[in-house]
């Protein structure tokens, strides 16, 4: 007892030390401009008119929304929303009413103060309300707003969103980074290019196609917030140039877009770059044409998932970097997708030799043998991503006798075949703005939404859909939706192949760089940046 | 000399009006047009707003009418709006075009100056080692895509310097140095593989000249060899050489996409390519009708001067 009494202040001072020491190491310093590379250059900077995380990489940094997935949680759920613009909201009348209570301290970059107007004014264009003050001639996420009957701005501060029925994933939705507040007093035609919003970040310079380059907003309204002096999105289309870029210090942060191998390649180059791998909410998943024949035949469809092997897809195309799942996200990483034991059991995971020939058998079933082999043609995007799955894919259905061919299309016309289905069995990659049932299931398998690409219909899937939607309890919910989930794959609605993990790859001296494992989407305002150098 | 000049600025106007023409249908064959692409980005269509959008931008008019507007916009020098980012299409233009501008430039000063001299000495000292290193050596650029060059010349200097030159441009009003850091590692690579075109076009034709009677006579009356081979051979064979580089650099205002992109410059030639993929057609028609004005002038250019270099060439005489 007593040998141990001279070592005490020691360490007690060591212990202090390890105390204080990592806390002071990590003390965010304010300063310095932080540059990266988006996956690509942003169609425009308006969140709601556009559908790619490249918009919404670029444009976050200039927007606030009325609530926002809290940036260092990992995974995003409704545990994980925090205010905003929105000081705090509460649930009314059962589910019926969102109210939000508006910060008062917030000026829009042009000194204009931001009021309850903006969120009326925003969400009924999103909505598209009769009265709407302004029209998005792109409004993709209109579906998202369907439950909503009315938006009230009862004084300057307070706004009440209307519902016509419940919906708890409403508030989620708003959270995402598709969700931004507009102004009401720029026209909108202007923020295409010229972004106004109350974000952390002002913009300086948008040179479409090549660079968006923003400036700290010194009257944002969390204080000491960001920490960054500027951020400097600078487009790169070619991946090597990218590499090469990362490797040479002119980014600070890449990898949007970029797979693992890319990421080991950057840091072959530069061992000290930090590899982040993460879950993330795309998938790659299988369009079956529901309106030709023979694909509209349960056994054809069964047949095919069956074929596609999961486990050599992982190996194959995705080089290990992809986990199994359904038609939502699987847990830990997501909140509403299949248990692990229930994705060992879907179609595609079994033994391969097996599941091949009961594959055969179904299309012999179906009427197709090796006499009368059924002739398909696969079609994919023409970027490399698709193509490697989808030319693996071929390979897959050849082995049970399938004459399948691959077309490549291009982007160009990828989303107007897809929404006319021009195309008989196709590979696809979804990304979904939130991980929530509603986001994801009215807007992939809902009958007649224009991002059902598959042609799917089923009433009782839309009746199922429609009931998740109103139940407040979590997890009579989450039963619910791994019902719907089940009888999706049964179906071969569209067999999901797997969801791909993301990498990003940034150099040590940047801190706070946040990634989301269940979403790319929500996680870009990147106002906790900071770089220690 | 200006009936010649009057007669080929109208055939060069004709020549144009075809060029407009052909670029019109050929964008329209193409399949799908700017309101897929605009729906594209948000990942659905809506037809009915389609054929809202289709009417607001005028692509829904015959296709008779779209033509005649875009030409008389053209006259009037109204270069229409980018669909793509709904700004004048000339504020996307314009500063792209100085940065391919300069890239030609430097990499067509490269190529001269590196062509016409070792084509010179390469002939002059045929079937020599040096001749044969130097033909080498234009082999080898004529081998070597630009592009390819362009990515090991960025792969060594990240793998040997950790560096590369800047991802961003900066412009030489801004800070010449550095301007010229990131242009002249492209302008290499590009210049290079017309280099060795010159270099073995100025080898060919000095070849021929030097076997000319008045060469011999040069010699035989002891002029000095740099007298003979620079002034008297050299200004002789250059008429094709000065044709080649001409046709290069028309080549090389719509060419560099490859470079522009592994430099990551934002260029006129990589802004073409995207434009085409986005169906921004009065970008894509307008871009492609000053690469064509480029190639007019530039041919025009060149057969003026061969009066200049060769006297013995009159135009409008005969």
């Amino acid at each position: 007892m007593s040998s141990t009494r001279p070592l005490r202040p020691l360490l007690v001072t060591s212990l202090l030390l390890a105390l204080v020491f990592p806390v002071a190491a990590q003390t965010p310093r304010s300063g310095g401009i932080l540059t990266t590379s988006p996956l690509s250059a942003t169609p425009s900077l308006s969140p709601h008119e556009e559908s790619t995380i490249a918009t919404v990489q670029q444009a976050s940094p200039c927007f606030n929304n009325l609530v926002y997935f809290d940036p260092v949680k990992k995974v995003e759920s409704v545990d994980t929303v925090v205010p905003e613009l929105a000081e705090k909201w509460s649930w009314q009348d059962n589910y019926r009413n969102l109210v939000f209570f508006l910060r008062k301290d917030v000026k829009w970059h042009d000194g204009k103060p931001f009021t309850s107007q903006d969120v009326k004014y925003t969400f009924d264009m999103v909505r598209g309300a009769p009265d709407a003050k302004a029209r998005l001639k792109v409004n993709p996420r209109k579906l998202w707003y369907e439950a909503l009957e009315a938006i009230e701005a009862p004084d300057p501060y307070t706004v009440v969103f209307r519902l016509k029925h419940p919906q708890p994933s409403l508030l989620l939705m708003l959270a995402s980074g598709y969700s931004p507040v507009y102004p009401a007093h720029v026209p909108l035609a202007e923020l295409k290019n010229k972004c106004i919003g109350t974000g952390p970040f002002k913009l300086k310079d948008n040179k479409p196609g090549e660079l968006v380059e923003y400036v700290r907003n010194p009257d944002y309204f969390v204080k000491g917030r960001p920490y960054l002096d500027g951020l400097k999105f600078v487009v790169i289309r070619d991946r090597s140039t990218q590499i090469a870029a990362l490797q040479s210090g002119q980014l600070d942060v890449a990898g949007s877009g970029w797979n693992k191998t890319n990421a080991e390649n950057a840091r072959n180059g530069a061992p000290k770059l930090i590899i982040g791998e993460a879950d993330s909410n795309v998938n790659d998943n299988v369009l079956v044409n529901f309106k030709k024949a023979p694909f509209n035949d349960v056994r054809v469809r069964r047949a095919l998932n069956l074929a596609l092997d999961r486990k050599a897809y992982l190996i194959g195309p995705r080089q290990g970097a992809a986990t199994f799942g359904g038609a939502l996200l699987p847990r830990p990483a997501g909140v509403w997708g299949l248990s692990a034991p229930e994705v060992a059991k879907l179609p595609g995971m079994g033994d391969p030799k097996k599941q091949k020939a009961e594959a055969s058998r179904l299309l012999a079933e179906a009427g197709f043998t090796a006499a009368n082999p059924l002739k398909m043609v696969v079609s994919t995007r023409a970027l490399a991503i698709y193509v490697d799955t989808a030319s693996w894919m071929v390979d897959q259905l050849q082995q049970i006798g399938v004459e399948a061919t691959l077309e490549q299309i291009e982007t160009g016309v990828w989303h107007p075949k897809m929404t006319r289905l021009e195309y008989q069995v196709a590979l696809n990659l979804t990304g979904v703005g939130v991980d929530d049932p509603d986001a994801q299931l009215f807007e992939n398998y809902h009958c007649g939404s224009q991002r059902n690409f598959s042609g799917y219909c089923s009433e009782e899937i839309d009746k199922l859909m429609a009931q998740q939607s109103q139940m407040l309890d979590k997890a009579k919910r989450l039963a619910a939706v791994n019902e719907i989930d089940r009888k999706l794959q049964a179906d071969g609605a569209r067999p999901i192949l797997g969801w791909g993990k993301q990498y990003e790859v940034r150099w040590p001296h940047v801190k706070g760089w946040a990634v989301h494992e269940n979403s790319i989407y929500n996680v870009s305002r990147r106002q906790d940046v900071w770089l220690d150098k | 000399m200006r009936t010649y000049v009057a007669k080929r600025l109208f055939v060069a106007g004709v020549t144009l009006l075809g060029m407009s023409l052909l670029l019109f249908v050929l964008m329209r064959l193409a399949p799908g047009n700017i309101t897929d692409i605009i729906f594209e980005s948000a990942g659905y269509v809506d037809e009915a707003d389609r054929h809202r959008l289709e009417a607001e931008l005028g692509i829904d008019k015959p296709l008779v009418v779209q033509y005649g507007r875009w030409l008389g916009d053209l006259l009037r020098g109204e270069l229409g709006k980018s669909y793509r980012y709904d700004l004048p299409a000339w504020q996307v233009i314009k500063p792209r075009l100085p940065v391919t501008l300069e890239l030609a430039v430097l990499a067509m000063g490269f190529s001269v100056v590196l062509g016409v001299p070792f084509g010179v000495i390469s002939a002059v000292r045929r079937g020599r080692p040096l001749d044969y290193a130097l033909r080498v050596v234009s082999l080898a650029g004529l081998s070597m895509p630009a592009f390819w060059l362009a990515m090991i010349i960025i792969l060594t200097l990240v793998r040997s310097f950790g560096w590369i030159p800047s991802m961003t441009y900066v412009s030489p009003l801004d800070d010449l140095r550095a301007n010229l850091l990131q242009f002249l590692l492209p302008a290499l690579a590009v210049g290079y593989r017309s280099s060795a075109l010159i270099m073995r076009i100025t080898r060919s034709t000095m070849l021929e000249v030097l076997r000319e009677d008045y060469i011999r006579t040069a010699w035989a009356k002891g002029q000095r060899e740099a007298l003979v081979v620079w002034r008297h051979a050299l200004k002789n064979a250059s008429l094709p050489v000065v044709t080649l580089i001409g046709i290069e650099f028309a080549f090389l205002i719509g060419g560099l996409v490859v470079t522009e992109t592994v430099f990551n410059l934002p260029g006129v030639a990589r802004y073409l390519v995207d434009a085409i993929q986005f169906r921004d057609y009065p970008i894509v028609q307008n871009l492609a009708m000053l690469i064509a004005v480029v190639v007019v002038v530039a041919n025009l250019a060149v057969d003026l001067l061969y009066t200049w270099l060769d006297p013995r060439i009159k135009y409008g005489s005969a």
